[in-house]
Formats: structure tokens, C-alpha cells, sequence
């Protein structure tokens, strides 16, 4: 319902900046994850939205009116943490009703719609149970359930699914983005899991050492990463380092350190500028190698590409993961269909390509592209 | 219901959160905190009497005597209780066996016994003091050792309880993991487990130390079954002496001297242990593979344990229930209307110091809980723990010289033990409490208030139940702390009889069957508290 | 290292946490352990490294009966979840923990805790304490030190499940580089099936105590020989069915819900059974003719969409799209064939088809 506005928000923690001039803007009824690694500030930013957490400076307003003083119980804004806490000595019913509860709301109405939010969540059978008589996953919908029927607009979602086994979190991901929808709530979600963040978020916002580094739709952020450290971070990339010896209208060519060229997305960074070049392992091809024949006794070799020889072959499901050796660059990994497995067997010579417009060129950092590429 | 409906629409606006708990602040300081120190206050005004006290030879080496032995029997009970609760606590949290609970009860029982009434009974198992028709062992004769014997049975719950709680939080992963990389048992919990508890071995320490440090009523009562009374002293038992001998006012210089004596080196001694400890690193260049595989195994674990249980059977289990045995001898006549009397005066004050610890104890415990690492958290900890490290007879006699120079009167003698026994029972209930807001996740409250509800809501509705249990545990354990405590009662006034005093009384004037079946009657008192106490532990745990 | 179990039960008051496994891993075999919360998979592997005594059954490594020896004459190394680094010391005393405890001379200890640190890429953080390091690099220093015991099998319990899943991703190929090139017999045990599927030489699939099946990843996803394997190992469209047909090859037809025919792999069932087809969303394909289906989301995931769609079956059947491709819209209607090579059926279990892949 709300639209939230983030305007420079800063915090620190005994001199750590949690949040460094912080904004966002989320949109009314968007389902928004913030996504990035451990201690990037992703919590504090969900805690100062919901006012557990006060900003040093800036400013918070929900639907344009500044809510930075406002009662972290007046705001309407509520959490579903990590480990849910659900409260011990209570039921999942009584959990359920505590808000209307604690509001007065008249009693009737609040039974009715605590039993249709535990009947939405499909918690009928355990409305008696105690929080630690049910299972992770039940556990997290009693928490949506309690959240939903606490008539807040905004819902704040802090890793909602990493208590879960992993095959669960597949399973509740849709489930979980489903419900907030249908309750027309405005969500902001944290998570460190960019699968999760790709499949569920109708926008993504990037966050690292307490800014935002990018926001977009999953599409835009994974195709069109702005940083090297986005690239990587949402699906893996082969990330190579050189120098940018032309420009041309189709594509950039890049010198490798072992002096090898390679093709990547045309680009406003001059010529002889230090570049790292992202292709994501997902954008990859190893085009199958032809036998040499009578009429071609040398089979054409696509340029400006890399050669190598296949290390392993990793069969990961629906996926094939080919790690290549190339020498003076290193292992080059290629994410392939799983059909694709029986073409190449470990020791074979192989070209890897992409599409030059999927290989991402950005000017190095001054910190050095190992900082920038640092997951933790 | 209006005025809980005030209390949250209040507790909405920070700045009157931060008003309420400044007010409470400024009870804790002025009620408690300042009266308790107060004496080294008056030192500096008194200094005239003081100094002639130095003057006095004789007095001095009575004094430094007293102290001396005061120290070094402090010093001795912790080694020792160091020594045998370490084994017992490791044994306690990461052993399963049958009839550890029944042990884990047994193991509290000295608490529940009135210190007064543990002095009678362990120097009538230990002695065989005259007048007694009880026979006992008479193998100790030395007074110095029976208050060893005796200062080990009401500290030893202390240390083990202490010890366990730390081990309780240390990660079991870390020794079974040293002992994936073969390190036996032994070598895994020296050079693992044990760097680790340290924290552990503070507070037991600590504990213990100060418990003995300030006893009064078993102390006294013990020395003077064995006929010592007047010759040998400990700091408190020679400020309970001196003031009944020679009353408040000429005894001041000496009374004044030795109680900030006491306070000071009780703080000093203890910054000391706590430094020594922290900073004394366990040797970890040499292993004993060998050694360490013989101690680990086979019959050694048994025999450490074994040793364990003995010492608690022998050392502290038996000569607590020593007094039991008159219950074999023909029934006293016991004064019934004093007794009443007492155990009424005992009641109320025990019960009014508990209500007033736990309404201005809890908003404390909270802070400290929830802000530990920051400077003012840290402050007020050591702040609360205060009144614990001053010998009680100190802190009383400091108490009553702080309202005495407000008020001159002596009508408020009831008033001020009140608050004496407030000042020494809050740290216990703010401890207990703090405790247990440490172990629930903060996370509860914080939804709490997103779900729309009120900061005291939040208190009220969703932290409360769950550490309901660990209040009431908390108070019982304060409740049954006052019922027993007799040096500051008796520092503060003379005309305030609660039964430990009135117990002192009839062992003074050697009516030993009458003092004894009081003794008993009291016990059974603080026995169906301790138990009411267990009960609701019990539920709490079962529920969460 | 072979490591070899036979008949191991494992009670916990009257609860059996496994419950008759047999097994055996062969020398340097990178083996999964994978199942839900609860399934017994952690009790599998502190049993083996004798941290628990078996109630029941017999451990046997290189043929030696070690089911009575203690844990700390295995040398078996052991990772755990939580990591357990000790708090107390240094990450250079962490790894020259085991050589330490074994009397080793002190120059033989900081040898053996170089060597691994070096290993592990942390040689550079040796003076630091576990408290300064992110959570993956103190893993690999938890997985430095058990291999400084001089183990030769590792015992792995979840490893990765508390750091980010993104270095999740990078660390589990690195374990995997590392023991490999050591020649180290692994017990890796995860409920992450995509890290299963990517690190193991075989997979044991474990379900409340027992053994579910076992198989190289290649097999269980391909031809998984259970329901509940299908759906745990990778995402699976599942549908109830009957077998309406049989060709003299053995391969099959059923009939869907809605009485759409559809035609599978080869099976063993008979004509009537009822049963349960499984098809994995890159087998199912729009086409101008099949199953009719509303689409009913369109989610991007990198490098391709996925596509729900609600078929006239009332399944809910997912396929993929290529990123490359052109997308449909929600809303849309499409019809869906399955590639007939790549369909397994099952037969439909008696307990309910919810029942067979229910997770907690």
C-alpha cells in the first residue's frame, strides 16, 4: 500500500557504517529484495524502515510524510525474522490473534479473521499446537499468518527462508511471494540468496557496504550489472582482467595479460583503459568440435575467444558445469544444459565463446578487483 | 485496566521511558547504593575517633586479627570449593545419569538453611560442644577449621551453580571436536573447555568469596558453641561484638575502621582475582598424551566422580542435616509467642525487600541485559553488584550511620533493616533476572512492537511469561536469602528480632534444645519455599 | 581409506535416528549424504567417526573393526556445521591443534600447521583468531585442521549450510579441488541437493533413518528409482496418472487426468496400474499441439525463464525457456509435449502421492 523512501540514510556501529548514505525508493504494493552478503547492512536497512533501529541521519517517509520519529508501533511496518520468533508460551492461534489483540480490536471480527489468515496459510489442524511442537516450515507460515492479521501495509521479510532445508525454500518461494501479493502489501525482503532474490523479487536491490549498489528488475540487474561485484554476485562470472585495445561499433576487444583478444558489449571506456570483463558462466557456449573431414581438413575456429582443455565435468541436474583450463588465464567455467553432458569428456580441446554483448566491461576500481569481487 | 492502558500509551513516548527509568536509577543509587558505602564517608568526618583507634594497640592486632582471619578463610573456602565444583558442575551439565535430579535438589539444599542454623549443626557434627546431648565426631577443635567446614556448605551451592551455568553455554562441539583430532578427554577440556570458563570461574569466585566474606549469624553462633566468642574473631562476628558489648557509640572508631577495612580490601582483593584470573593462561606447549588417555579412561572418570559425590555427602550434605537428629530427643519448650513474633517480623521484612526488588529490580535487569556492552551498561552491572561484595555486617552498619545522620530517632529501626536487607537481596534478584532477559531472544519484544503492540506491552505480554518462572525464582532465592541473613539485622538495630537473631539469642544464653527445634521449625518454613520454587522452575522449563 | 558399515542402528531413547544401514565407501570416493531435516543423515557420519556408538551393527575400516574404538584413536577428521574453530587461540594453534595433542616437537607442529594453512589459501591469516575471519574462511580453516590430523577420511556435517549462498557456491567446488587432489575419502553430509549434485562422486539419499537409495548424481536425476528421489533431487513435474497402453518393448502409455494420453519410457508396470509420471521441466516444451495449459507466471532466473502453467489436467506443470528465446506472457495459452525419452513413471503409492514427497 505505502510508498517507502529511503533519503540518505546513515548509521554506524561504534565507528562501522552499517548504512552509508542509504536511499531507496520502494514502490507502492512492489514485492522489493534487498540482496547482499553477510554484514553488508542489508538488516539494519530493514530495521530502520520499521524504526528498531534509528538512523544518525537522514530520513524515512512512508507515502511522502516523514515517519523518522515516528513509534516503531504506530508505523504499520511489520518484521517476519530469520527464526520467527514465534512467542513460546502461546499457541499458533493466540500467536495469531496477538495483534488484534493488543489493539481491541472487537472480538468476533478479530476470531474471524485470525481462523481465515490460519486457514490461508494452511495451519488449521496445528491452531493448537505450541510454536515448538511444529516444524520449520510451519513455523514460518504461523509467522506470515500472525504478520498478516496484524493489519500492517508494510511487511519486512528478513531471510524468511534460510532457517529452511533447501529443497523446502524452492518450495516456499512462490508460495511465500503469492501471499504477500494477494494481501496487496508492499514487501521488502533481505536475503543473501540471489536465486531466491531473482525468483521472487519484482525488483532487486543490490546492497553492499551500506549502499545501494544497483536496483532494477531481476532482468536488468543480471544482464546489465553495473559493478563487477554484481556481476559476480548474481549468478557466477568468469571475470577476466586487460586492456582495451579497440572499440568498434559491434563489439570491444580486450587484451588479455597473456596477450590473447577477447570480444565483449561495446563500450564508452577508451582504448588502453585497465578493464574486468564479466561473462556469466550461464551466457557461455562450447560449440561441439568438428571432426576434421575430407573437404575440411581444419575446422574453422571461432576468434577472439578462449581455447582450452576441459578439466571436469560437473552433471548438477537440469545444468552441466564444464571447467576449463586455459593456459595463463586459468580455470574458465561454462554452465551448460544438462542434454549437453555426453558431447565432451574430460582432456578434450575446446573453444569457449558467448556473444559479445553478454560480456560486461567495467573500468577497475581503485581498491583492486579483488576487493571488488570479495563475497564476504 | 484505565491505568494499564496509561502505562502504554506513556511507554509509546521514549522520553518518558527514559524519565521512568532515570527515576529508578535514582532510587537504586540513593536507597542502595550510596547507604552502602556510605561509612567510608564517614570515616573522613570521624576521623578523630578513628585515628585514636590506631593509637590502641591492642585493638589494632584484635582487628587486623579479625580481618586476617576473615581473608584467609575466604581465601581458603573458594580454593577449595574451585577445586571440588569444577568436577561436580562438568559432571552435572554434560553427564546423563540416573538420579541427577535428585542430586541437582540436594545440591541447593544449603541454601535453604538459615546460616544461623547451618553453624549449630556443623559444629554439632564437627565438635562435641558442651551442653548438647547430641553426640558428635569432636574430631575438630581448632575454631579456624570448623569456619572452613562450615563457610564450604552455604558457598558450595554458589560455586557449582555458577560453574554450571558457564558450561551450560559453551559449545559441546568444541571438545568433542578436539577430540576428532585426537585429544583425549582430559587434554580437551584443559586446554579447550577450560580457557573457556573463565568468565564462570569470575563469578563463582566472586561469589563464594564475598558469601563467606560476610557471613555473621552461623559465625558467630559457631564460636560461641565452642567457647570462643570473645577471643576469636572475624571482621563481622567482631562488629556484631563490639556493638553488643560496647554499644554504637563508643565502639564507633573501631566499628568504623574495620568496616571500611573490609569494604575496601573486598573490592581490592577482588579487582585482583578478577585481573589474575582473566590474565593466568593455562599451559598449552606440553601434552601428556599418555597421562591424559590414563585419566580419561576406565576407571578414573569413575573414580573423580565418586570423589565428587563423597565430598558432597560428607563435607556438606551430612553435617547440614545434622540437626535433624534432635528430633530423636524429647521436644523443648519452646517459646511460641517470640517465635511467632519473629518469624512475623522476618516475613514482613522479607517480604516487603523482595516486592521492592523485583518492581525496581526488573527495569534495571533489562538495561543491563540489553545494553552489557556499552559503558553504562557495564557501569550499572558493577553498580548492582556492589551491595554483593560488601560484607553484609558492613554494609548494615554503613546503612544505619547513612539514616541515622538524616533522621535521629530510633523508631525506624524496622524501616531501615528493611532496607538493609533490600540493599543485599536486590543484586540477587537483578542477577536472576538479567539471566534469563540474556537468554531470550530479543527478537521476541522487537516483533512484538512491529505487530502494533506498546514498548510496555511488549514487556507485559510477550517477555514476561517467559521469564515469569525465573522471577519468581529469583525472588524465592532473595526471600529465603533474607529470611536467613543476620550480621546486617543485627549491624542496623538492636531492637529488630528476626528469628536468626532471636536463634542467636538462646544459643547465647546456651539454651541449645530450644534454639535447635526453632532451627527446625524455620527450616521447614524455607523448605516449602524452596520446593514452590522448584515447582515452578519445573513448569517454566517444561513449557519452553 | 574403505569405510565399511553393516547392520548400524542407532536408538535414541525408544527413537531409532537410523535404523539397519549397510554401506560401504570405497578409497578416495567423494560420498553425499542427502536428505530432509530429521532423516538421520548427521547421526550416519558421529557414528561412523565415533562420536556415538552404534546401538546395533558393525564399522569396519581398511577391514578393521573400529566400532568399539574411541573417537579421539580414529583419526577420523570431522567438520561440523557451526564450525566449532577453538575461540581460544590462534588460527596457526587451530590447525596444529591434532599434531600438538600428539606430543609432536613444536617444529614439526608449525610445520603441519603451515602445510595446511597453505593448503587452504590462509596461511596469511595464521596469528589471526576465528572471531576476525568471515564465515567461509573460517571453514576452510576448519577443514585445514582436520586434515592435519593426518586423517585420510573426512567426515563433513553440513559444512556449508551457515555461510551466504553465494560463497556456499565457490567453497564447495574448492572442498572439492582440495580432497580430490589429496586423495581423501569424504562423508559429506547436506540437505542442499544442487550442492549434492555438484560435489559427489555418489549420492546416498536418506528418508526418516533409512536409505532411500544411492547412485552417481548422474543416475538419480536421470533415472531416479523412487518417487520421493525424483522430487528431492532437482525440480520435477509430478502428475497421477494410469498406464492405458504397453508396446511389446516394454514402453508405455498413460492416460493423465483429464484423459490426455501421453507417451513414457519404458516401465515395468502393467496396463490399469495407477501411477505417477514425472517429467523435469527442460523435458517439457510448447509446441503446436499436446497438453493445453494457461501459463500462470513468468519468472525470470537468470539464464532462463521458468514458466508455470496450470493445465487443463488441473497439474501445475513447469517448463523452461531460454533466456535467448521468446517469452510467453502470463495469461497466455500454450500447449505442452514432454520428451517421451526423458519421462519416468512410478508406480502411484498407496499413501497418497503428498504423502510420498512430503519433506517435514
Amino acid at each position: 500500500m505505502p510508498e517507502i523512501i529511503l533519503d540518505g540514510l546513515r548509521k554506524s556501529f561504534g565507528g562501522c557504517p552499517a548504512a552509508d548514505g542509504l536511499s531507496l525508493k520502494v514502490n507502492d504494493g512492489e514485492y522489493l529484495c534487498i540482496l547482499g552478503p553477510t554484514g553488508s547492512g542489508k538488516t539494519t536497512c530493514l530495521r530502520m524502515i520499521c524504526g528498531l533501529t534509528k538512523p544518525d541521519s537522514g530520513r524515512v517517509l512512508f507515502d511522502g510524510t516523514d515517519v523518522t520519529d515516528v513509534p516503531v508501533s504506530e508505523r504499520k511496518a511489520t518484521m517476519l525474522s530469520q527464526a520467527y520468533s514465534l512467542f513460546p508460551p502461546k499457541t499458533v492461534y493466540e500467536n495469531v490473534m496477538f495483534s488484534p489483540q493488543i489493539k481491541e480490536w472487537d472480538e468476533e471480527t478479530s476470531k474471524q479473521l485470525v481462523k481465515s489468515m490460519i486457514k490461508m496459510v494452511h495451519m488449521e489442524n496445528k491452531a493448537n499446537s505450541y510454536p515448538r511442537e511444529l516444524s520449520g516450515g510451519q513455523q514460518q507460515r504461523t509467522a506470515l499468518a500472525r504478520a498478516l492479521a496484524s493489519d500492517s501495509d508494510i511487511l519486512l521479510l528478513d531471510e524468511p527462508l534460510r532457517a529452511l532445508d533447501a529443497r523446502l525454500r524452492l518450495e516456499l518461494r512462490q508460495e511465500l511471494r503469492s501471499l504477500v501479493k494477494d494481501m496487496g502489501l508492499t514487501a521488502i525482503h533481505v536475503t543473501h540468496d540471489q536465486d531466491e532474490a531473482l525468483e521472487m523479487a519484482d525488483r532487486i536491490a543490490v546492497i553492499r557496504k551500506g549502499r545501494i549498489v544497483q536496483i532494477g528488475t531481476p532482468m536488468e540487474v543480471f544482464q546489465n550489472p553495473r559493478t563487477p561485484f554484481v556481476a559476480n554476485f548474481v549468478g557466477r562470472s568468469n571475470i577476466f582482467i586487460g586492456k582495451i585495445s579497440s572499440v568498434c561499433e559491434a563489439f570491444t576487444e580486450v587484451m588479455l595479460g597473456n596477450g590473447s583478444l577477447i570480444r565483449a558489449r561495446r563500450t564508452d571506456i577508451p582504448a588502453g583503459t585497465d578493464v574486468a570483463v564479466a561473462i556469466k558462466i550461464g551466457s557461455t557456449r562450447i560449440p561441439i568440435v568438428e571432426k576434421p573431414t575430407e573437404e575440411r581438413p581444419e575446422p574453422e575456429q571461432p576468434q577472439g575467444f578462449f581455447r582450452g582443455r576441459v578439466e571436469r565435468i560437473l552433471y548438477e541436474g537440469a545444468t552441466v558445469t564444464i571447467e576449463v583450463d586455459v593456459k595463463d588465464v586459468g580455470l574458465v567455467s561454462s554452465k551448460l544444459p544438462n542434454r549437453r553432458y555426453d558431447d565432451y569428456k574430460a582432456g578434450d580441446e575446446v573453444t569457449v565463446t558467448w556473444i559479445p554483448d553478454k560480456a560486461n566491461v567495467f573500468e577497475i576500481s581503485p581498491d583492486g578487483i579483488d576487493e571488488e569481487l570479495r563475497l564476504d | 485496566m484505565s491505568v494499564f492502558k496509561w502505562i502504554n500509551k506513556v511507554s509509546n513516548n521514549e522520553r518518558s521511558r527514559k524519565a521512568w527509568f532515570s527515576f529508578v536509577c535514582l532510587v537504586f543509587v540513593v536507597l542502595i547504593v550510596v547507604p552502602s558505602i556510605f561509612v567510608i564517608l564517614k570515616m573522613l568526618t570521624e576521623w578523630g575517633v578513628v585515628s585514636e583507634v590506631f593509637r590502641d594497640s591492642v585493638m589494632m592486632s584484635t582487628i587486623t586479627g579479625a580481618l586476617r582471619n576473615s581473608f584467609s578463610i575466604a581465601g581458603i573456602v573458594t580454593v577449595i570449593d574451585v577445586a571440588v565444583g569444577v568436577p561436580m558442575a562438568w559432571m552435572m551439565v554434560r553427564k546423563q545419569f540416573r538420579g541427577k535430579k535428585y542430586l541437582d535438589t540436594l545440591m541447593d539444599m544449603p541454601l535453604a538453611f538459615p546460616t544461623a542454623v547451618l553453624g549449630i549443626s556443623v559444629v554439632m557434627f564437627w565438635g562435641a560442644p558442651e551442653g548438647i546431648s547430641i553426640p558428635g565426631l569432636g574430631i575438630v577443635v581448632s575454631p579456624y577449621v570448623m569456619l572452613v567446614l562450615l563457610h564450604i556448605i552455604f558457598t558450595y551451592p554458589y560455586m557449582v551453580r555458577s560453574l554450571s551455568a558457564i558450561l551450560e553455554q559453551i559449545e559441546p562441539n568444541y571438545e568433542t571436536a578436539a577430540m576428532t583430532l585426537s585429544a583425549s578427554r582430559f587434554t580437551a577440556v584443559r586446554t579447550i573447555t577450560l580457557p573457556l570458563f573463565r568468565a564462570g570461574l569470575v563469578t563463582g569466585t566472586i561469589l563464594c568469596f564475598a558469601r563467606s566474606l560476610s557471613e555473621t549469624g552461623g559465625t558467630f553462633i559457631a564460636l560461641q558453641m565452642m567457647g570462643v566468642g570473645s577471643v576469636f574473631f572475624t571482621g563481622p562476628t567482631f562488629i556484631a561484638y563490639m556493638k553488643a558489648e560496647y554499644g554504637v557509640d563508643a565502639a564507633m572508631g573501631s566499628m568504623i575502621l574495620i568496616s571500611v577495612l573490609m569494604i575496601i580490601l573486598a573490592l581490592i582483593l577482588l579487582v585482583v582475582v578478577k585481573l589474575l584470573i582473566m590474565r593466568f593462561k593455562i599451559p598449552m606447549k606440553r601434552v601428556w598424551p599418555d597421562f591424559g588417555r590414563f585419566v580419561s579412561r576406565g576407571a578414573m572418570p569413575k573414580l573423580k566422580d565418586t570423589v565428587s559425590v563423597i565430598f558432597l555427602a560428607v563435607i556438606v550434605l551430612i553435617p547440614t542435616f545434622y540437626i535433624f537428629t534432635y528430633l530423636t530427643q524429647p521436644m523443648a519448650e519452646i517459646d511460641f509467642g517470640s517465635l511467632l513474633y519473629s518469624t512475623g517480623i522476618s516475613f514482613l521484612i522479607a517480604g516487603v525487600a523482595v516486592v521492592f526488588n523485583i518492581v525496581f529490580g526488573i527495569p534495571i535487569a533489562l538495561y543491563i541485559a540489553r545494553k552489557r556492552h556499552t559503558t553504562s551498561g557495564k557501569i550499572l552491572d558493577s553498580l548492582v553488584n556492589v551491595p554483593l561484595i560488601i560484607p553484609t555486617t558492613a554494609l548494615g552498619f554503613s546503612l544505619a550511620l547513612f539514616w541515622g545522620s538524616i533522621y535521629a530517632g530510633d523508631s525506624i529501626g524496622l524501616l531501615m533493616v528493611i532496607l538493609g536487607h533490600i540493599a543485599f537481596t536486590f543484586p540477587l534478584v537483578v542477577r536472576n533476572i538479567t539471566g534469563a532477559v540474556e537468554e531470550v531472544d530479543v527478537s521476541y519484544e522487537e516483533v512484538a512492537i512491529t505487530l502494533g503492540a506498546k514498548p510496555f506491552q511488549a514487556f507485559s505480554k510477550v517477555l514476561m511469561p517467559i521469564i515469569k518462572s525465573s522471577i519468581i525464582a529469583g525472588a524465592i532465592l532473595a526471600f529465603t536469602r533474607s529470611l536467613g541473613e543476620t550480621g546486617a539485622t543485627v549491624a542496623i538495630s538492636d531492637s529488630v528480632k528476626t528469628v536468626p537473631v532471636y536463634i542467636m539469642e538462646l544459643i547465647k544464653a546456651d539454651n541449645y534444645p530450644e534454639a535447635a527445634f526453632c532451627s527446625i521449625i524455620l527450616i521447614a518454613i524455607c523448605f516449602m519455599f524452596m520446593f514452590a520454587l522448584r515447582m515452578i522452575i519445573n513448569r517454566g522449563d517444561r513449557r519452553a | 581409506m574403505k569405510i565399511k558399515l553393516e547392520n548400524i542402528s542407532m536408538k535414541f531413547g525408544d527413537l531409532y535416528a537410523v535404523r539397519n544401514i549397510s554401506l560401504s565407501v570405497a578409497k578416495g570416493e567423494y560420498l553425499t549424504v542427502l536428505g530432509p531435516s530429521g532423516c538421520g543423515k548427521t547421526t550416519l557420519i558421529k557414528v561412523i567417526s565415533g562420536i556415538w556408538k552404534p546401538t546395533e551393527g558393525r564399522v569396519t575400516v581398511d577391514g578393521e573393526d573400529v566400532t568399539d574404538i574411541p573417537m579421539e584413536d580414529r583419526d577420523t577428521g570431522y567438520v561440523f556445521q557451526n564450525i566449532a574453530l577453538f575461540p581460544n587461540m590462534t588460527i596457526r594453534d587451530n590447525v596444529g591443534y591434532s599434531p600438538r595433542v600428539k606430543d609432536m616437537a613444536q617444529d614439526e607442529v608449525d610445520d603441519i600447521s603451515k602445510g595446511h594453512l597453505e593448503l587452504v589459501k590462509m596461511f596469511d591469516r595464521a596469528g589471526m583468531f576465528p572471531s576476525e575471519l568471515s564465515g567461509g574462511e573460517q571453514q576452510k580453516v576448519a577443514i585445514a585442521r582436520a586434515l592435519a590430523s593426518g586423517s585420510k577420511m573426512l567426515m563433513l556435517d553440513e559444512p556449508l549450510s551457515a555461510l551466504d549462498a553465494r560463497v556456499r557456491v565457490e567453497l564447495r567446488y574448492e572442498i572439492r579441488r582440495l580432497v580430490k587432489k589429496l586423495g581423501i575419502t569424504v562423508l559429506h553430509v547436506t540437505h542442499d541437493q544442487e550442492e549434492a549434485m555438484s560435489v559427489s562422486d555418489r549420492i546416498i539419499l536418506m528418508r526418516a533413518g533409512g536409505i532411500q537409495e544411492v547412485g552417481t548424481p548422474l543416475d538419480m536425476y536421470r533415472s531416479p528409482k523412487s518417487i520421493f528421489a525424483a522430487y528431492f533431487i532437482g525440480e520435477t513435474n509430478l502428475m497421477e496418472c494410469t498406464v492405458s497402453g504397453k508396446t511389446r518393448t516394454g514402453k508405455i502409455t498413460v492416460r493423465l487426468r483429464g484423459g490426455q494420453a501421453v507417451r513414457a519410457s519404458k516401465s515395468d508396470l502393467e496396463v490399469g496400474d495407477p501411477a505417477v509420471i514425472s517429467v523435469r521441466p527442460e523435458n517439457v516444451y510448447a509446441a503446436k499441439d499436446g497438453l493445453k495449459a494457461e501459463i500462470i507466471g513468468v519468472v525470470f532466473m537468470g539464464t532462463y525463464w521458468k514458466i508455470r502453467t496450470l493445465a487443463e489436467t488441473t497439474d501445475y506443470i513447469d517448463y523452461n525457456v531460454s533466456s535467448n528465446d521468446e517469452v510467453p506472457k502470463k495469461g497466455d495459452r500454450v500447449y505442452l509435449v514432454f520428451n517421451k525419452k526423458a519421462t519416468k513413471v512410478f508406480a502411484r503409492p498407496e499413501e497418497g502421492l503428498e504423502e510420498a514427497i512430503k519433506l517435514e
